[in-house]
């Protein structure tokens, strides 16, 4: 018998019996399923992470957790650790192994969105190693003046606020403890695919003059505090030289946002693995049922067997057949799994992109499509193992005919 | 130029025991001898238990014997030992008492299949098939599957079927068991006449009195004695 024969027999039995063969796939789908939206969900978040950090060549800030600095500094969640004097920032601003640094002040917020204090230089920043600036203008323009604000996207989306529009910022997050002043929204930034998308930025002296309370004298010079400062190094090996005068500095500390975010990222995944670990179980032991199932499935098929087997079909060519029954339903069953994980995980995306800071997206890598694969090609294999073991054609099935 | 020699069917010693689940063995079959030669029709009768179905199983190579030979011009068709297949797609048309359509496929599919078993594909199996169907009456139905058939219709089917790929011998077992006397008659008819046609041996399995008359040859088999007693009953009777 051809193997295309074989084929269209197998392909016939399955379509004869759309229940089984749906049921069949449907276990190796699910589980399959969930596999690939933890390993989708992992991959995003560790993604969205790097993202976040990559602006950011170095960070200064308060002595502390580093991964509160980073937190706080890249992915505006917690609170700050504390403040560093201006002189700090002076400091940074004239040393030659900074290429440039930018101030930030944080503390207060618009309805939950953080207010970012912040120095020109921050329009500088580019992305990773690429020429592409990391914040550019959407609409309007960038502050010029104090107590003038420009949106980051979500922020602007979210808030309904447009330009021209005025807004009173709250201390820390407590809506009621609104400070005096008005800001004025003079342009919205565009998308940094990022926290900072939330962000409301303003000049770093409005935030001074905001929590000067009639003290004139708080809103500038030397008595001014940063909350952190973004530091773009001259070289690689300046980057190292300013850790390292950094580490005798007993108020202050320096930072590597990538390195950080990846170790935070390891911490979290730790929980990750323990999940992964009862997910590739489920999947295991979905590979199993499927097998029985199509084991059950053959069974029922024996007659047929036994009766291609009595017209001259060889043994060989009747394992054929219960094998490539077998591999289409996984290949459905990992098919379906794929496309299902994946709109889990867009979905699940969905619903935590609106809750999280972190700008979480679905990877287009396919890297996911292993598991799967894996799981199709074992399950193929197993097939193959029942196929070779199953007693078809014999003489006795005849008799009961 | 010599002449063709006719398909030549011997069996020598043949004996088949069956195990039992308690151990001990069954004598199903014995027949010492038998030969046939391409054309003949031949009646296999027998009371139950006779081993009507375990000789044509054997002569289809579905389960080799306990002992014994089955020659087909001159070789065993046992050996090599994976040849069993072979022998049935190629030399075996198999008809069975309750039809056994493959119950997924339409007439002309069941037709067709058999057919791509035994190697007869393409333009030359369709057009064989098509003139079978037309010849028995299934033309009209050669679309349907066997649920959607009568029996008559699927027994005419299940004929085609043994005879799509021009076989050497057609082993029937009880063709027309489930038939009414009519359909009884127009399945034998057609099946006569087939392997009259291509000079096929007929072995047909019957308990029917009226479906033996026809045959002019007639193999009575006998319920062998318990397994202990290795004795054969000498079951041959030619008629």
């Amino acid at each position: 018998m051809r193997f295309r024969t074989e084929t269209r027999i197998s392909l016939r039995h399955l379509s004869s019996r759309p229940f089984q063969t749906v049921a069949a796939a449907a276990v190796l789908a699910l589980s399959s399923a969930l596999a690939v939206i933890l390993f989708l969900l992992t991959q995003g978040l560790r993604d969205g992470l790097i993202r976040a950090a990559e602006p950011f060549d170095l960070i200064v800030g308060a002595k502390g957790s580093p991964y509160q600095l980073v937190l706080n500094t890249v992915m505006l969640m917690d609170v700050p650790i504390g403040n560093i004097k201006w002189s700090g920032y002076a400091a940074l601003s004239g040393d030659v192994r900074a290429d440039f640094s930018v101030p930030l002040a944080f503390g207060d917020s618009y309805r939950g969105y953080p207010v970012v204090g912040v120095g020109d230089g921050i329009l500088r920043i580019r992305r990773g190693a690429s020429e592409r600036k990391w914040l550019e203008i959407a609409e309007g323009r960038w502050f010029g003046d104090e107590f003038e604000a420009v949106l980051g996207a979500r922020a602007a989306a979210e808030s309904k606020l447009r330009i021209g529009d005025s807004f009173r910022t709250s201390h820390g997050v407590v809506l009621e403890d609104e400070h005096e002043a008005l800001f004025k929204v003079v342009g919205i930034a565009a998308r940094v695919f990022g926290p900072y998308d939330r962000a409301i930025f303003v000049n770093i002296g409005s935030i001074w003059k905001n929590h000067a309370h009639g003290d004139n004298n708080h809103s500038d010079g030397e008595d001014n505090e940063v909350t952190a400062v973004l530091v773009r190094p001259a070289s690689y090996p300046d980057a190292y030289s300013l850790a390292v005068s950094f580490q005798s500095d007993a108020e202050k500390q320096l930072v590597f946002p990538a390195q950080t975010a990846s170790r935070l990222f390891s911490l979290v995944s730790g929980g990750e693995r323990f999940m992964s670990v009862i997910v590739y179980s489920v999947a295991v032991c979905s590979i199993f049922t499927t097998l029985l199932v199509l084991y059950w499935s053959n069974r029922d098929r024996r007659r047929e067997k036994a009766l291609l087997g009595a017209l001259g079909a060889s043994r060989g060519a009747l394992a054929a057949i219960s094998w490539l029954e077998g591999t289409f339903t996984l290949a459905i069953g990992a098919l379906a799994g794929e496309a299902l994980g994946r709109t889990g995980a867009y979905a699940a995306f969905r619903f935590l992109g609106g809750s999280t800071a972190i700008d979480i997206s679905v990877p287009m890598t396919f890297k996911e499509a292993t598991v799967p694969a894996v799981m199709f090609m074992a399950g193929s294999l197993g097939a193959f193992v029942m196929a070779l073991a199953e007693k078809t054609g014999d003489a006795a099935s005849l008799k009961r005919m | 130029m010599t002449a063709q020699l006719p398909p030549f069917l011997e069996v020598r010693q043949l004996r088949h025991c069956y195990s039992q689940p308690d151990g001990s063995r069954v004598e199903a079959l014995s027949l010492d001898h038998m030969s046939a030669v391409g054309g003949e029709a031949i009646a296999l009768v027998g009371p139950s238990g006779s081993g009507k179905t375990t000789f044509l199983h054997i002569l289809a190579a579905l389960i080799r014997p306990t002992h014994g030979e089955v020659l087909f011009g001159g070789r065993d068709i046992f050996a090599p030992r994976q040849a069993g297949a072979h022998w049935r797609a190629m030399s075996v048309g198999y008809i069975f008492q309750d039809m056994n359509l493959l119950p997924d496929f339409s007439a002309i599919e069941n037709l067709l299949l058999a057919a791509e078993i035994s190697n007869v594909s393409g333009p030359a199996a369709t057009e064989r098939a098509n003139s079978l169907l037309r010849r028995l009456d299934l033309w009209n139905q050669r679309g349907r599957r066997p649920a959607d058939l009568s029996l008559g219709e699927q027994q005419r089917a299940a004929v085609a079927r043994a005879v799509i790929h021009f076989p050497s011998v057609i082993l029937a077992d009880e063709p027309t068991a489930s038939l009414d006397a009519e359909n009884a008659g127009i399945v034998m008819n057609i099946l006569t006449e087939l392997c009259a046609e291509s000079r096929t041996l007929l072995i047909v399995a019957t308990h029917d009195e009226a479906i033996k008359k026809r045959f002019a040859r007639v193999l009575q088999l006998q319920r062998p004695r318990a397994a202990e007693n290795p004795e054969p009953v000498l079951p041959e009777k030619a008629v």
